[in-house]
């Protein structure tokens, strides 16, 4: 086989596509870990014949990157258009298209809404790879010229005490907890922004890939929104921030292919480094020089790096461009310009400026002690040119490039065994002690207490409520966004795998309504969602089918809720060695408080009140945390009626508006019993309740996950006009004599509060 | 000590900060809230390394205001950095500012500062090296969480704050223990005497915390949460009044009638020692 690689410059190579034969692209692909197919690296020899040339080595890279799944959704892509991207509604200013969905929040103000995975790289190294996700998701924020208020971080790993062998190459489960707990704590802190939501998942498909969901909120002014596009020819490419390294090579392609043995020594160089003192002042810079209306453009540098910066902004903006690579700030002398290409380094940004201000813009950057350089120039040419030593190094037609490739991929379903196991009712106070001291149940407040929740002083709800050294877990946390204004934002991150797994349809809709009743607890209409789709492998069927049948449970449950999706992200090929991840479907969800002083929060109030139970508790176990415990298997997952939830919702809106509310909390994980428990936990009163009503068995009537609920406490005075507004059963009262007592016909439970809270604070671990 | 505050000069709140410092627009906020007038003042602004225009002048203020944060990353000792930059320049301009008898103020990140700076406990004037320290947290944790204090010493900032009285304010720190190292028990001996300690962390109720986690937060010495110096013109607190100026801003409003924050009355005695003149 002849050499496919020519020289042209010092660290320049041109590859012999047009002569190749297969086995040359193959080695091709392998050696230059480009990840690219057979037929994408044909596609792209095609596009050279028409060049009548060979390309180089950096514009092989920028297929890579450009074409990668992270990139393009290749996968993805159909099924998204066909659901979850196809809600309408009239809050929408600007959304899917660009890094961050544009909201509508006010007359003059938006908010606007991110969340991206960041999963392979936190694998590899938990610590790092959860910080620069964080930076990252800031970014994508920033560059639309928005201020962040708030971070949230959806985390799954595999159990904590897992005792078996691991496979080959992966870390320990507790080991990733602890490093992506602390690079949140030790990066979200130093940014300055509020970490108020998220969720900590466990299930042993996460072993070998633990997943790292991050999002952000931001807040603009409308008139101020900035896209991710040049403006005009002519209009100069300003990059700033950090330096470009060797950090981060080959991120985009590192996400879009399973982990392996050899992940840990082979992919190391393709997790970024994180500098949060870095990010700090180039936010500031940023948003100021587009507060001065100084930029025409702006994008951050996150997955294909500079490649995928410069060649999306020309594109977008219906332009061309040319850089010069010799003006990029580099960490590491001799970088080849391939490598200076896709660096995916941090805590960079790159804006497009009129020539006329770069001038100014640059002394903004100098204030704040952050580099800026000017890199290139649009011009008109709808080509992407990258200069090297005076020589042109890359050249290619940006419609080819980021047009990219679309794959319908087949797909084919494995039903699940849904018939419910037989069994006799276990002992009742046993399981409960052991609910509450499961690791999907049990406080979080050890993690939470960890991130700084309140930097900014905006914080209305906290994540933790109740009286003080007894908090409980809230809802949704509440943000008072603006100084002048009442008006507030809920955020709640929402998903439960479980349910995914035993029914990716059913699983991904009750994660919507699970997300619509934790905005509602707070007395907040739901307004909008962002999904972070994390999957398996797309090249396997059933995966496939996995990832299909959620989208269309997704859709049918958010445009049910009219609460559009705004923003998301796509990670596939999450696989062990056991097979793929459970489905995972996270969604943020967003409502609107009138007024944040009519929040409500989850702790019970005083004792001497009511409780009422909103919604139907069905025998729908399947994937419930029950189940999951006592080692059973089958089930139904909860079913979704968004037509009679959206009513409970309008009922229990209107009550929480007429201050009928004391406090309120969704029925999830864990049941009525859960739910009454962290209620008196925060509280720190005791429950009655009487659920004699109805023939089912006990135990399905306080562990059922049913959607659609919520239990309420009301005083006595108010119980009257409260049930002439909701729809509910008075189910039991609050005490102060410390214990939760449940009656059901003949059968009386009575277990100790402290007891409970003592298994729950401990179930993770203890602070 | 003769006090130069008052006639003819305005009661200007200057919040300093540099990369890192992160509580500087909530504390401009909560200054603006009760009506004095704060500019965000960078490090370089005052040590002039700015174009001419942007440049301020300390004595211009009539408090210095120090945030909280991670100002250069803190990761080296917290509030080291910020505190050899301000020594390696305004060493002079904040002694003059201090001994005119004007007020400086650290929070968190700031008070570390403060510490690091010998500005206290000073106990024989501006040290040289740092005479305490805040540390790691005794369980080695960042903590976020509402704490109660006990106003157990007034300064000239606190008057308005009624002596024994218990405010809810939350802290958030990973370094937030206050020690003397080795010299514990002899040097909280003269901090007690010279009536330095203006706030220790303490029960709901009032009683006190004895150190226990988690109404100690930190494990701090003596429940220490917040000293001045012996002139009572300069006082640093870890926990944070900024975040609580408004009574929605409290960790357990919703259990509460509406009110006001309990950080509110803390500024509010800044501007009226300012309006005294002392």
């Amino acid at each position: 086989m002849p050499e496919p690689y020519r020289k042209i410059l010092d660290n320049v190579y041109e590859i012999d596509l047009l002569e190749a034969d297969d086995s040359d692209f193959e080695r091709i692909s392998k050696e230059k870990s480009l990840g690219l197919s057979l037929e994408e690296l044909k596609k792209i020899r095609d596009y050279f014949k028409r060049e009548r040339r060979n390309p180089t080595d950096v514009e092989l890279e920028a297929f890579a990157q450009s074409w990668s799944e992270h990139c393009c959704y290749k996968s993805s892509k159909p099924i998204l258009k066909r659901t979850v991207f196809t809600i309408k509604a009239p809050q929408n200013i600007c959304v899917i298209a660009e890094d961050a969905g544009v909201v509508d929040f006010n007359k003059e103000y938006a908010y606007v809404v991110a969340l991206e995975s960041h999963n392979h790289p936190s694998a590899l190294d938990p610590y790092g790879g959860a910080a620069t996700g964080i930076g990252g998701i800031l970014r994508d924020v920033v560059c639309m010229g928005a201020q962040p208020i708030a971070l949230i971080d959806p985390l799954f790993f595999g159990p904590l005490n897992y005792k078996e062998k691991l496979p080959k190459g992966t870390k320990h489960p507790q080991y990733l907890f602890k490093g992506v707990v602390s690079g949140i704590a030790d990066y979200g802190n130093r940014v300055g922004i509020p970490t108020i939501a998220g969720m900590v998942e466990f299930h042993e498909s996460y072993i070998s890939n633990c997943l790292v969901n991050v999002g952000c909120i931001g807040i603009i002014r409308k008139d101020e929104v900035v896209h991710s596009r040049v403006g005009n020819v002519g209009d100069v490419y300003i990059m700033a921030g950090g330096k470009t390294g060797r950090d981060g090579i080959h991120g985009v392609s590192f996400a879009s292919a399973e982990l392996g043995e050899e992940s840990e020594k082979k992919d190391i160089p393709a997790v970024q480094l994180g500098y949060a003192i870095m990010k700090e002042p180039l936010m500031h810079a940023c948003l100021e020089a587009n507060k001065k209306k100084l930029l025409t453009g702006m994008k951050d540098f996150g997955g294909g790096g500079l490649s995928c910066v410069s060649s999306e902004m020309a594109y977008a903006g219906n332009k061309g461009a040319v850089i010069e690579l010799d003006n990029v700030p580099l960490k590491q002398e001799g970088m080849a310009p391939w490598e200076i290409w896709v660096s995916e380094s941090q805590e960079r940004m790159m804006m497009s400026v009129r020539p006329e201000n770069v001038k100014k813009v640059l002394k903004i950057f100098e204030f704040w002690d952050v580099p800026a350089t000017v890199v290139g120039r649009a011009d008109d040419t709808k080509r992407i040119k990258a200069v090297y030593k005076g020589k042109t190094v890359l050249d290619l037609d940006l419609d080819f490039l980021l047009k990219g490739v679309v794959y319908d991929r087949p797909a084919k379903y494995v039903a699940r065994d849904e018939a419910d196991p037989g069994f006799k009712m276990p002992d009742l106070e046993d399981t409960a002690l052991r609910m509450l001291n499961s690791p999907r149940v049990g406080s979080r407040e050890s993690i939470i207490r960890r991130y700084d929740h309140e930097v900014r002083g905006n914080t209305i709800l906290k994540p933790m409520q109740g009286k003080i050294n007894h908090q409980t877990h809230g809802d949704a946390a509440v943000i008072k966004p603006l100084v002048d204004s009442f008006q507030g934002l809920a955020i709640t991150a929402d998903v439960n795998p479980i349910f995914c797994k035993q029914d990716p349809y059913w699983g991904a809709a009750s994660a919507v309504d699970e997300a619509v009743r934790n905005l509602v607890s707070v007395n907040s209409r739901p307004h909008s969602m962002a999904d972070c789709l994390n999957f398996g492998n797309p090249e396997k069927e059933d995966r496939m089918a996995d990832l299909i049948k959620a989208c269309e449970g997704l859709y049918f449950a958010a445009n049910a809720f009219e609460t559009p999706f705004v923003s998301g992200n796509v990670s596939l090929y999450n696989e062990g060695v056991k097979g793929p991840i459970a489905p995972t479907p996270t969604l943020l969800g967003i409502g609107i408080v009138k007024d944040v002083r009519k929040t409500v929060s989850s702790d019970l109030k005083e004792t001497g009140n009511i409780l009422y139970l909103v919604g139907k508790t069905g025998q729908e176990m399947g994937g419930s945390e029950y189940y999951r415990m006592l080692g059973l298997k089958g089930g139904l997952v909860p079913r979704v009626y968004p037509e009679k939830t959206k009513k409970s919702m309008n009922c229990i809106l209107k009550a929480m508006d007429k201050k009928l509310v004391r406090s309120c909390h969704d029925l999830s994980t864990g049941g009525l019993l859960v739910a009454a428990a962290e209620m008196a936990f925060g509280g720190d009163l005791g429950v009655e309740l009487d659920i004699s009503e109805g023939n089912m068995r006990t135990d399905y009537k306080l562990f059922s996950e049913s959607n659609g609920r919520w239990l309420i406490e009301v005083r006595k005075k108010d119980a009257e006009r409260f049930e002439s507004v909701v729809d509910a059963k008075k189910i039991g009262r609050t005490t102060k004599d410390g214990k939760l007592k449940i009656k059901d016909g003949k059968i009386d439970l009575e277990l100790p509060l402290e007891e409970l809270r003592d298994k729950w604070d401990a179930a993770l671990e203890k602070e | 000590m003769g006090c130069r505050i008052g006639e003819g000069m305005k009661m200007r709140v200057c919040v300093l900060f540099m990369e890192g410092t992160n509580c500087e627009d909530e504390t401009r906020r909560a200054f603006e809230q009760i009506g004095l007038e704060a500019e965000l003042v960078h490090l370089k602004q005052l040590t002039g390394d700015v174009i001419p225009e942007l440049r301020r002048n300390l004595g211009d203020y009539s408090v210095l205001m120090i945030p909280g944060g991670w100002s250069a990353g803190d990761y080296v000792r917290a509030g080291a950095i910020f505190a050899a930059r301000i020594k390696s320049k305004l060493r002079e301009d904040i002694k003059d500012f201090i001994e005119d008898g004007k007020l400086v103020l650290g929070v968190c990140n700031g008070f570390q500062v403060l510490t690091e700076l010998g500005l206290l406990p000073a106990f024989e004037g501006i040290s040289e090296t740092p005479e305490a320290a805040l540390t790691n947290n005794a369980n080695g944790r960042f903590q976020c969480r509402p704490v109660y204090l006990k106003h157990t010493g007034k300064c000239r900032f606190t008057e308005k704050i009624g002596e024994d009285n218990v405010l809810q304010i939350p802290v958030a720190h990973a370094e937030g223990r206050f020690t003397f190292g080795e010299n514990d028990e002899k040097y909280l001996e003269k901090l007690i005497e010279n009536e330095q300690i203006v706030f220790r962390y303490c029960r709901a109720d009032g009683s006190d915390a004895l150190g226990e986690f988690p109404w100690n937060p930190n494990g701090s010495l003596y429940d220490i949460a917040g000293i001045c110096n012996p002139e009572k013109n300069v006082l640093g607190m870890m926990p944070h009044p900024e975040r609580v100026v408004d009574g929605i801003q409290q960790a357990d409003w919703t259990r509460k009638k509406k009110g006001r924050g309990d950080g509110r009355i803390f500024f509010e005695s800044i501007r009226e020692c300012l309006k005294r003149g002392f």
